[in-house]
């Protein structure tokens, strides 16, 4: 077998193996926090009113998961190869017929997969409490509605349907894509970094930089690119924004879900092609700075 | 008509320069200037010389981890640029550590998967490996918890793992004691004994006089002195008379007859043993 070949089975050795060394860092933890929260969020303020209460749930808990998607994209990967230098293991590794690509890849896939199963059992998690408290909300609002004597079946209908929208709908699970996507693109940015970096701090610091940055790109382009800017350089200038940090505003879906309102199919197909852009850009770039990296 | 054309030496380094730049304002290091050297199938080659020399530097060029600045280096006629030439190799670096969460199989069998090796075939071959550099009774234990010398043994355990035609070994023996350390001078003389090429470097000189067929000396990035290891250490006008249970009288009539002939006596005296031979024979438990 020419072992030179792209090997889907090495990255995934690869990737395999970085996902058992960030879950044995103990960096999974941040669930049970997040299971906390989740429980003390959705059971808190009984008094608010229905609406209140489950948007306080969504608002908490998509908080949470924002938190721990960004925090392990960053953190973990900017540990990742500069760990494997310090201790070597990079150098038995790439003395074997593992391209530096695939390495990467490898990396990256295990971050991911890491982010993935951890929003994928908090998604559970969240759901099964919104559906709790949805259901508990709904029971104690139609039996207001018999105390007060207005249960008509259109009521309890219109009631139902309003709770049923504010509750678990399968636009929570397009806000945790959202969140998922996002936090790819920032771990990939995180790797480019990475690859140049002369310290895990300094990966990190600039890593958060460009989050922020990518979060207030559309303010930053009011501010500066005003009205009566050139046309062509106000392009030119949201290209060149755009090229140095991602635009993560167009994964601010949350505020519309946690309103109740529908994210349409062409919103997360823009989310998906725009994660698919940032990743494969920065994974090209990451690996044009790690193939030429002395080791 | 049979294929005649010569097979390729096992590693070649031609003229190879490797500068390190430096910062702004700040001059660019030299570490390995104009090096060409060549190790054939099935020699043990040492590479020694003080720390700095460019060792280290040359074997990362070698296994292509670093890109010469000029000239260019092959491993069995295969550029060190290309990931294919990294097939036949297996790599032992200076203190080697390992993922810290494995166990001594499980970091077996990734570096055996990595080297395209799955199911029945690697599961065996790791075992064989733990057994070869002593380490079965700690294949299930983690690697965070393994010596010194029990992290360099399972270092060459994955650098045998794909059985390798070239070994390559950079200070195999640092910071180990004089029993891993004889364990894994046996494993070296062992891998001669098979035909496998290994290239070495250390600074236990008495070592790499025991097991290289060919010395290279380097010192500030230079090959300094090169050659087959009996060419270099002998001394050309001087003999060795090691005798057995002679007697004080015939010791003053060879002294006298050699002198009359005009030879210098230069010394003579007991033999000694080497402070190593003494550790080992003090510190082995009795065979029952």
């Amino acid at each position: 077998m020419n072992s030179n070949s792209f090997s889907p089975a090495r990255i995934w050795t690869l990737a395999t193996a970085t996902v058992t060394q960030l879950v044995r860092m103990k960096i999974m933890a941040f669930l049970v926090v997040f299971c906390v929260i989740v429980v003390a969020a959705g059971f808190a303020f009984p008094v608010m009113n229905p609406e209140q209460q489950l948007k306080l749930l969504k608002d908490v808990s998509f908080g949470a998961l924002q938190i721990f998607s960004v925090v392990i994209a960053i953190v973990s990967t900017a540990l990742l190869l500069p760990r494997d230098l310090e201790d070597r293991t990079l150098y038995t590794i790439l003395s074997k017929p593992v391209p530096r690509y695939e390495y990467l890849l490898g990396k990256l896939i295990g971050v991911l997969l890491l982010i993935g199963a951890g929003l994928f059992l908090m998604d559970i998690a969240f759901s099964a409490v919104l559906w709790l408290r949805q259901s508990l909300v709904l029971a104690q609002s139609v039996g207001a509605l018999k105390q007060e004597g207005v249960a008509t079946p259109e009521a309890i209908a219109q009631l139902t349907e309003f709770v049923g929208k504010q509750g678990l709908t399968w636009n929570i699970h397009l806000g945790v894509l959202a969140i998922f996507l996002k936090a790819s693109i920032i771990a990939a940015l995180s790797l480019m970094i990475s690859c140049f970096a002369s310290s895990t701090l300094f990966t990190v610091v600039i890593s958060l930089l460009v989050t922020i940055i990518g979060h207030g790109q559309g303010l930053i382009r009011e501010y500066f690119f005003s009205e009566g800017m050139n046309q062509i350089m106000k392009k030119l200038g949201s290209a060149v924004l755009a090229i140095l940090t991602p635009d993560l505003g167009i994964f601010d879906v949350l505020d519309n879900v946690i309103n109740g309102e529908i994210v349409s199919a062409i919103s997360a197909g823009v989310m998906i092609g725009t994660a698919a852009i940032y990743v494969t850009g920065y994974v090209l770039v990451s690996h044009l700075l790690f193939v030429e990296k002395e080791l | 008509m049979p294929d005649s054309a010569p097979s390729p030496p096992a590693v070649t380094v031609e003229n190879l320069t490797k500068v390190f730049k430096s910062g702004l304002g700040k001059q660019a290091f030299v570490a390995v200037r104009d090096l060409s050297l060549t190790v054939e199938k099935g020699e043990v080659y040492g590479l020694i010389g003080p720390n700095g020399s460019g060792k280290s530097t040359t074997m990362k060029a070698i296994l292509g981890l670093l890109s010469p600045t000029m000239g260019k280096t092959t491993i069995f006629g295969k550029s060190s640029t290309e990931v294919e030439s990294r097939r036949d190799v297996g790599f032992l670096p200076e203190n080697p550590y390992f993922y810290k969460h494995l166990s001594g199989l499980e970091t077996l069998l990734f570096y055996g998967r990595l080297c395209s090796m799955s199911g029945r075939d690697l599961q065996d071959k790791a075992r064989e490996m733990l057994m070869l550099t002593g380490l079965e009774d700690a294949s299930n234990r983690r690697v965070a918890g393994f010596s010194k010398g029990m992290l360099q043994r399972l270092g060459l355990a994955q650098a045998l793992l794909h059985e390798p035609r070239l070994i390559i070994l950079d200070e195999p023996t640092a910071g180990v004691d004089p029993a891993g350390s004889r364990k894994i001078r046996d494993l070296i003389m062992g891998f001669k004994e098979r035909g496998i090429t290994v290239l070495v470097t250390s600074h236990l000189l008495e070592q790499i006089q025991e097991v290289c067929d060919r010395v290279g000396i380097m010192a500030h990035g230079r090959m300094v002195r090169e050659g087959k290891l009996d060419d270099l250490i002998a001394v050309e006008n001087e003999t060795e008379l090691i005798l057995a249970d002679a007697s004080p009288d015939l010791l003053a009539e060879i002294r006298t007859l050699a002198e009359s002939r005009g030879a210098k006596w230069i010394r003579s005296g007991h033999s000694r043993t080497t402070l190593e031979r003494l550790f080992l024979e003090s510190t082995e438990e009795p065979k029952s």
